[in-house]
């Protein structure tokens, strides 16, 4: 018997080259979980620079306060404390007890927004609803859209059934006033009815290692418009917008903003231009934080919000809602009856 | 005229003889085909989805067929194996989920020496399609980790025939390797979503054990019944690669048990002779 000599010989200068790669590894204890919390946002965070955050001082400033007796509890708190020096709505810890929310990124601002005004004062609550859009048509012949959240499905069906019932309207106006984003893929959906050719929506660059200037190159992201047979709308448009207009909604924002018809009104948005990741702590518990940066059409970030276009901004006057008024929608009002 | 065709008949006998003989002579090459369902434990990491080892269940159904080649079937035999497994992990807290999808399939050929004491060694080369995917029931933009290669691998094998409690038993083991080959992963911190809106670029990445170690180690005894036997085993497979900063870890030991047998193809109107050898691709 005659085994070629190389082979075995290969088989055994392979096996010595490698092993399985290694992982990371955390105790379960709290300065573990508190390295792997450190650790994941430092690895994969995405707007260190933008916010001009030190991590590596976080942690010199942290870390000494992780004691092996505190509870969980204490530990929450500590991790969230640390975890609110990234000023980012997307960067969240759950536990089952709690779940941190930095929430001064709309908790500074007005929230120039009542729904029940717009539901009772304008509608007399009699207002149509097609899946996750609210509509209707106010007295100007303006029609008027809103939609609560990015999450809500929207079908191509209904989108049609809205604009159909608005096709007699001078123009539209869109409220994602509270919206706090969801899928990117209802932006592009509901985007294409307002093009009228491939357009740019923006640009996406990802993180391609642990550096924190380790990114891809910009790509730009297209969108075409919807296909034929699909209603569209081409008339003046308003977006509304407020404080609490965040991530997805925020990004549906940052591209209606550059189309020809449309005006973006009321207060500057929340921002949230990171799409974020998740991962979780040997505790159980989750992280999620902004991994992903998402750009405007021209190339600028987005992540701390959107102003309106010039000349629309508007907040909604506080004591002219108990009569029934919401200045920011006839703000829009009236600028589309001019437009 | 009687000389004529006593001529062609002693001819014609002569050729049928001569075609007899040849038919005789040409070795049977049976099919080996087992199947197998396999249960055991898996552990999966994939620093993608989580920086945590996930640890749980694994199961799988595999196919298998052997057969000496028709070139040269002392020394050379072929093998398909095509692989379906699935397997569900729990992270250390068991709050949250890893499944694990995958389809493979693998052909190749080894070389076989036979050695005095009835051991048989073979040592060959082989080609696989690996297809899965990993899914967290945790995360939001980044739940899957998709998974697909293309290996050219080494492999070898060491079997023996052997009786155990009075039945005959073919005992076998077979480690694999990847040498070389091609596979997809996304990049550090890339969404699926930047893939589906067309970045292409900087999935496909170029397979050796560095970075794509992969070992599948199989232990079998067909313990023969007649032409059927039942197959127990056990599976040990290992991936570990390592691209674009991320690590995947799959790791799984199962116990395997299954049937097989030892299956004649014969073309329609043509016969086995008493006399042919028989050369499996077992031993």
């Amino acid at each position: 018997m005659k085994i070629p000599k190389f082979l075995t010989s290969l088989l055994v200068a392979v096996l010595s080259l490698t092993a399985c790669h290694s992982l990371p590894e955390y105790e379960n204890d709290p300065e573990g979980n508190f390295d792997a919390l450190w650790t994941i946002i430092d690895e994969h965070y995405c707007f260190f620079k933008e916010k001009n955050v030190d991590w590596r001082g976080v942690y010199t400033e942290f870390r000494p306060k992780v004691r092996p007796d505190m509870t969980s509890q204490e530990l929450f708190s500590l991790c969230a404390e640390m975890l609110d020096v990234l000023e980012d709505g997307h960067t969240n810890l759950s536990s089952s007890f709690n779940t941190s929310y930095y929430r001064r990124w709309w908790s500074d601002y007005p929230q120039n927004y009542n729904a029940r005004v717009i539901e009772q004062y304008y509608f007399n609550f009699n207002y149509r609803q097609a899946a996750g859009l609210m509509y209707g048509i106010l007295l100007d012949n303006i029609g008027y859209v809103r939609y609560d959240s990015f999450a809500d499905g929207v079908g191509e069906g209904n989108l049609d059934s809205v604009l159909a019932y608005l096709s007699t309207c001078n123009g539209l106006i869109i409220d994602i006033r509270d919206n706090g984003g969801g899928s990117m893929t209802n932006v592009d959906k509901i985007v294409a009815r307002f093009i009228t050719e491939r357009t740019l929506m923006g640009y996406i660059s990802h993180k391609t290692g642990p550096g924190h200037d380790s990114f891809s190159d910009p790509r730009p992201y297209y969108i075409d418009p919807a296909p034929a047979g699909r209603l569209m709308w081409s008339k003046p448009t308003v977006v509304l917008t407020n404080r609490s207009t965040f991530s997805a909604a925020n990004n549906f924002v940052s591209v209606m903003q550059y189309l020809p018809q449309v005006k973006i009104v009321g207060s500057r948005t929340g921002g949230g231009s990171g799409m974020p990741f998740s991962s979780e702590l040997p505790n159980g518990w989750g992280i999620r934080f902004s991994a992903c940066s998402v750009l405007d059409a021209r190339g600028n970030t987005t992540e701390f919000g959107i102003d309106p276009s010039p000349g629309c901004e508007v907040d909604l006057d506080e004591r002219l809602v108990a009569d029934g008024h919401d200045t920011m929608l006839d703000f829009a009002v009236d600028m589309l009856c001019q437009m | 005229m009687n000389k004529i065709l006593t001529i062609v008949a002693v001819v014609m006998a002569v050729c049928q003889a001569a075609a007899t003989d040849s038919i005789a002579v040409r070795p049977v090459r049976p099919v080996v085909s087992a199947y197998a369902v396999e249960i055991g434990s898996g552990h999966v990491a994939d620093t993608y989805l989580s920086p945590l080892n996930y640890s749980g269940w694994t199961t799988a159904f595999s196919y298998e067929r052997m057969q000496a080649m028709k070139f040269d079937p002392r020394r050379w035999a072929m093998q398909l194996k095509v692989d379906v497994g699935l397997t569900r992990t729990d992270n250390p807290a068991r709050n949250a989920s890893i499944w694990a999808a995958g389809l493979s399939g693998r052909w190749g050929m080894m070389r076989r020496w036979t050695l005095d004491n009835g051991l048989t060694l073979a040592a060959g080369g082989s080609t696989s399609i690996n297809l899965g995917a990993l899914y967290t029931t945790r995360n939001g933009n980044n739940p899957v980790a998709a998974k697909a290669s293309w290996t050219v691998n080494a492999t070898a094998s060491a079997s023996i025939k052997v009786r155990l409690l009075g039945k005959p038993v073919v005992v076998r083991y077979q480690p694999t390797l990847p040498l070389t080959g091609i596979f997809f992963s996304q990049q550090y911190g890339e969404l699926y979503y930047e893939i589906y809106l067309g970045d292409r670029s900087g999935l496909v990445h170029g397979a050796w054990p560095g970075n794509y170690f992969a070992l599948d180690n199989l232990l079998t005894a067909d313990i023969l019944f007649g032409a059927t036997a039942l197959r127990v085993g056990y599976h040990n497979s290992v991936l570990s690669t390592r691209v674009s900063n991320l690590t995947t870890r799959l790791v799984s030991h199962s116990f395997l048990i299954g049937v097989s047998g030892e299956w004649f193809s014969i073309a329609p109107g043509h016969k086995i002779s008493h006399e042919a050898e028989v050369i499996s691709a077992w031993y």
